[in-house]
């Protein structure tokens, strides 16, 4: 069987003499090259004696790294116990949570002291860390309260403010329906109130022209009373002058009786004379009818100048109340006139103002429009305000209990 | 006309229309309303309404005057159509001034003789005291 390295390779056979000896010896260095420092030379098996001593040598040096490297080695197991050790008490204090005491280990290596006083300011830094975690959780979870509560309070506004909002842009939109009805009225009104203006003008000359047909009627008046005077003294001379025709017809028939009589008195003698008589009396009877109808004449003619008069007098009296009363609705018409004037400005006026508002309406809906919008995207935004806000005060609240579990007083 | 014919006035006195024979009478006079007291304004057949007439008659040679409302005419009344005054009538009636009726036109109309007339009304009054005669007495 081939001998083995330490590695599994097979062992090439030592040639005898010396360069066996030196294969050797090689095989021994190189197993030292690979860290196996227990391989030794065997120096008996060697025949050359200067490899001998070579052997003897590199077998105490071999001695001498092997101790040197278990020293390493021991030191290097106590090192890293100490650090297992300050690892586990590190790991322990953290899953503990007690920061209060300090980091003591059972091996007291002198490399380990930089560490030790590493792990104890780590320690202290913890402790302050925790400290001032503990102190910024606590005023965390107090302002994320706060800023919970401001969150839900700034929420209710903004619903509120978004209700309120939509209730205005609500009424809003009723004012711009209102706004039109009210600009088409106040044209209609404008509209009615210039028709007034003008049939007013009308109005006015109507009555103008009435004035000066009452005048006119005044004036006619006047000169139906002076005819009718002139005719009353004419029928008046006329009943005089029947009168005397009158007078005349009666002493005519008084005289034809008395004829008549003084015939008839004659006998036959007078017969003729009766006759004539009596054709005298008939003719005076006929002018006295005449008269007598020509008296009832003039007494109708009396009466209906009487009337004429009366009805001129009452024309007069109504032309001059007509001018009176046409002076009165002049006064009242230039009264309404100036008044429908005013209207009629006050009607335009009250129209354009009215167009104005109604855009001013539709641009007041438009914004509000956009203000609602606004404020239903500020409503989302405030509603995940409030549920981040509702997040942070939950993580704080983690957070200051996980704090808590580190003791550091 | 015949002899027996006879000639009337025929006039007016308030409503109704009395016949006066032509041959009693002077003459007709107008109205005497400026001096009513000279004619004779009452008598047994009524006062005038309004006497525009005078029927002037004689009357014991003095001129009495018979106030009448009008004098409708001279008229011939046949003699068939006069009838004197029943004797009945006669006795019965206050005054013999009427003297009968003459039918005109189919219509009886009373017959008046002025002059017993006229003294009849002057009888009566100066057998009635006038009131002042009466306040004196």
């Amino acid at each position: 069987m081939p001998e083995r390295t330490s590695s599994g390779r097979a062992r090439p056979r030592a040639p005898r003499g010396r360069d066996a000896d030196s294969a050797a010896i090689a095989e021994v260095l190189r197993a030292h090259a690979e860290g196996d420092y227990a391989r030794r030379v065997d120096v008996k098996a060697l025949r050359d004696p200067a490899l001998a001593r070579v052997a003897r040598d590199v077998n105490v040096a071999a001695e001498k790294a092997k101790e040197r490297s278990d020293e390493v080695a021991a030191r290097m197991e106590a090192v890293r116990l100490g650090l297992d050790q300050a690892i586990d008490a590190m790991v322990r204090l953290v899953v503990q949570g007690d920061l209060t005491g300090t980091l003591r280990l059972a091996v007291s290596d002198a490399t380990l002291t930089p560490l030790i006083a590493g792990v104890g300011q780590v320690m202290e830094t913890l402790k302050r860390f925790v400290k001032e975690i503990r102190e910024a959780a606590l005023q965390l979870s107090s302002s994320s309260a706060e800023v919970l509560a401001a969150a839900t309070q700034n929420e209710t506004s903004t619903s509120q403010q978004a209700t309120a909002v939509h209730e205005t842009t609500a009424t809003m939109e009723e004012l711009k329906g209102a706004s039109h009805q009210i600009a088409e009225n106040a044209q209609m009104v404008a509209s009615i109130a210039e028709q007034t203006l003008s049939a007013t003008r009308q109005g006015e000359g109507a009555i103008r022209a009435f004035m000066e047909s009452m005048e006119k009627v005044r004036r006619n008046a006047i000169e139906v009373d002076e005819a009718v005077v002139k005719l009353s003294r004419r029928v008046e001379r006329i009943g005089t002058v029947v009168e005397v025709i009158d007078e005349i017809a009666d002493r005519s028939d008084l005289l034809a009786l008395n004829a008549a009589l003084e015939g008839a008195k004659a006998g036959e003698a007078g017969r003729g004379f009766s006759i004539v008589a009596a054709e005298m009396r008939r003719l005076a009877e006929n002018v006295m009818e005449s008269t007598r109808e020509i008296k009832n004449l003039i007494g109708e003619i009396r009466e209906s100048t009487h009337a004429a008069k009366e009805a001129s007098d009452g024309n007069k009296r109504m032309a001059a109340e007509g001018e009176r009363l046409g002076g009165a609705a002049m006064a009242s018409v230039s009264g309404i006139l100036a008044g429908a004037q005013g209207t009629s400005d006050s009607a335009r006026v009250i129209h354009l103002a009215t167009q104005q508002q109604r855009s001013a309406t539709e641009q007041v809906v438009q914004s509000m429009g956009e203000i609602e919008e606004v404020t239903r995207q500020a409503q989302a935004g405030s509603r995940q305000a409030t549920g981040a806000a509702s997040e942070l005060a939950r993580l704080a609240e983690r957070l200051a209990s996980m704090v808590q579990r580190f003791k550091v007083d | 006309m015949s002899l027996g014919d006879l000639q009337v006035l025929l006039f007016q006195l308030g409503a109704r229309v009395f016949a006066a024979r032509a041959s009693d009478l002077r003459r007709v006079a107008g109205s005497l309303l400026e001096r009513p007291e000279d004619g004779v304004a009452e008598t047994v057949l009524g006062s005038p309404w309004n006497p525009r007439r005078g029927l002037v008659v004689d009357v014991g040679g003095e001129e009495r005057t018979v106030l009448v409302d009008g004098v409708l005419g001279l008229r011939v009344v046949p003699e068939p159509d006069f009838e004197a005054l029943p004797a009945f009538a006669r006795e019965v009636l206050p005054t013999a001034a009427l003297t009968g009726f003459a039918m005109l036109d189919g219509i009886p109309t009373l017959v008046v003789d002025l002059p017993t007339l006229v003294r009849e009304g002057e009888r009566h009054r100066s057998a009635v005291p006038s009131e002042e005669e009466s306040r004196h007495a």
